[in-house]
């Protein structure tokens, strides 16, 4: 009876239905065109699945990887420097006379324009600081903005930033805590994370994982954990699944990254 | 959930910044590692298959665009993998049976522990015995949390084929349990 319907139970099973389409899918069992007992059984056991274990890996597949990874490396590493000797090779055997001469006339030229320029180097700094200055502002502005859109464009200004103050860093992190959209709080986390060397950063990163409610959220400040090494995050994120009835995907990873940064 | 973050790394590794496949060893270790055990039972075979989808990545990268998930690409990687393992298995004729075996021995053992126990069992025994293909995509599914499109992407078909598979895999499922219950029930 239910095989008419398997679309639509398969999208309720795998939770990807919208109101709408349980709506759709209780009037279907009211009407009796959708046989509720299998529909129940088929449903119960979809939730039983979870409860199957799967043992841990063995540590030694880490330490198997981790020299895997050494070994292509230690290639790596000898492929480019047999590239560069080849290189300098020919280039040694190509140079004649008068393009050894050019060479170094192109050299003595550089080094002049170069001391030229210098000289106007401390007005170019100047102007690139004040500019930073003016972007900061402007991203600080914009961060309380009322639509999204201006509040993610804020955020990826932050991203051009060559390096963040103080103020900048807690306009983003008040944003990371408070914003209403998940999005721009997702692309908070990215523009943080560029600055994952800053205490602060670290600090407010940690501690706005008891603060999110979104598990798209929680899981890419569980990925930030793991990429800026931060330790103290397994510790939240235990509290979170003592705490909090989580869904099923959001556990698994909360509890691979314990195991991550552990 | 895949992030943004999984790409830019692999585009890191593609770069030749290999110490950034570190971090996906640490994101994906256990997810693959589930995926393998669910799909082959067998730790040591698990292993070594997610050393086989890392070397696979390292060997591959420069084909890596980016393009869809990060893990519809590593699931990809990990299903041929698991595909490759089993041609050579059945090549060099070792048994397959070995499953069998086991179950035997879970059915025996399944009598004497607790209904909730034996109902576990009981399941994954079904699950087991499902056919390959839909075990597969209940793994990726239910345990992997992959969208169906991103299933569809894997094994190269339609988001609308995998659902109806998902949808016929649990009937099959819920009558392997109504079997496996019976059985038990007789001994």
């Amino acid at each position: 009876m239910n095989e008419k319907y398997e679309l639509l139970i398969a999208d309720y099973l795998s939770g990807s239905l919208d109101a709408e389409g349980k709506d759709k899918v209780e009037k279907l069992i009211a009407s009796g065109e959708i046989d509720f007992m299998e529909f129940r059984e088929l449903e119960k056991m979809h939730e039983d699945l979870g409860a199957i274990p799967v043992p841990k890996p063995g540590k030694e597949m880490s330490s198997r990887f981790y020299a895997m990874l050494e070994e292509e490396k230690r290639d790596q590493k000898d492929s480019w420097t047999e590239f560069i000797s080849k290189k300098v090779k020919i280039l040694l055997a190509e140079l004649t006379m008068p393009r050894l001469a050019y060479t170094v006339v192109l050299l003595v030229v550089g080094g002049f324009i170069g001391s030229q320029i210098n000289g106007s180097k401390t007005e170019i700094e100047q102007l690139s600081q004040e500019m930073q200055t003016m972007k900061e502002l402007m991203m600080v502005n914009m961060l309380e903005g009322a639509s999204a859109a201006d509040r993610l464009k804020a955020v990826n200004i932050s991203t051009e930033l060559p390096n963040a103050d103080t103020e900048a860093i807690h306009a983003l992190l008040f944003t990371l805590n408070n914003d209403p959209s998940v999005n721009v709080r997702v692309q908070t986390i990215e523009a943080l994370k560029r600055w994952g060397e800053n205490e602060t950063v670290r600090e407010g990163l940690v501690r706005s994982i008891a603060k999110q409610e979104s598990p798209i959220v929680i899981i890419e400040l569980a990925d930030a954990m793991i990429e800026l090494e931060l330790k103290n995050g397994a510790q939240e994120f235990e509290e979170l699944l003592r705490e909090r009835e989580l869904d099923y995907t959001v556990q698994q990873k909360l509890q691979s990254s314990i195991a991550a940064l552990l | 959930m895949d992030s943004t973050s999984d790409k830019a790394l692999m585009m890191k590794v593609k770069k030749g910044d290999l110490d950034k496949l570190g971090l996906l060893f640490e994101r994906y270790n256990r997810p693959l590692f589930s995926f393998f055990y669910r799909m082959c039972k067998d730790q040591d075979t698990s292993e070594d298959l997610i050393q086989s989808v890392f070397e696979r990545m390292l060997k591959y990268r420069e084909s890596y665009t980016g393009s869809g998930t990060f893990t519809t690409w590593m699931f990809s990687i990990a299903r041929n993998a698991h595909i490759d393992h089993y041609r050579k298995v059945k090549r060099s004729a070792i048994p397959v049976e070995i499953d069998e075996e086991r179950l035997e021995a879970e059915e025996d053992e399944s009598v004497i522990i607790e209904q909730k126990e034996q109902k576990k069992n009981v399941l994954e025994m079904a699950l087991e015995r499902l056919d390959e293909e839909k075990r597969e995509i209940v793994i990726l599914s239910r345990y992997e949390g992959l969208k169906y499109k991103e299933i569809a992407d894997i094994l190269n078909t339609t988001e609308g084929a995998i659902k109806v598979k998902m949808f016929r895999a649990m009937k099959d499922l819920k009558d392997l349990v109504n079997t496996l219950s019976e059985e038990c029930s007789y001994e």
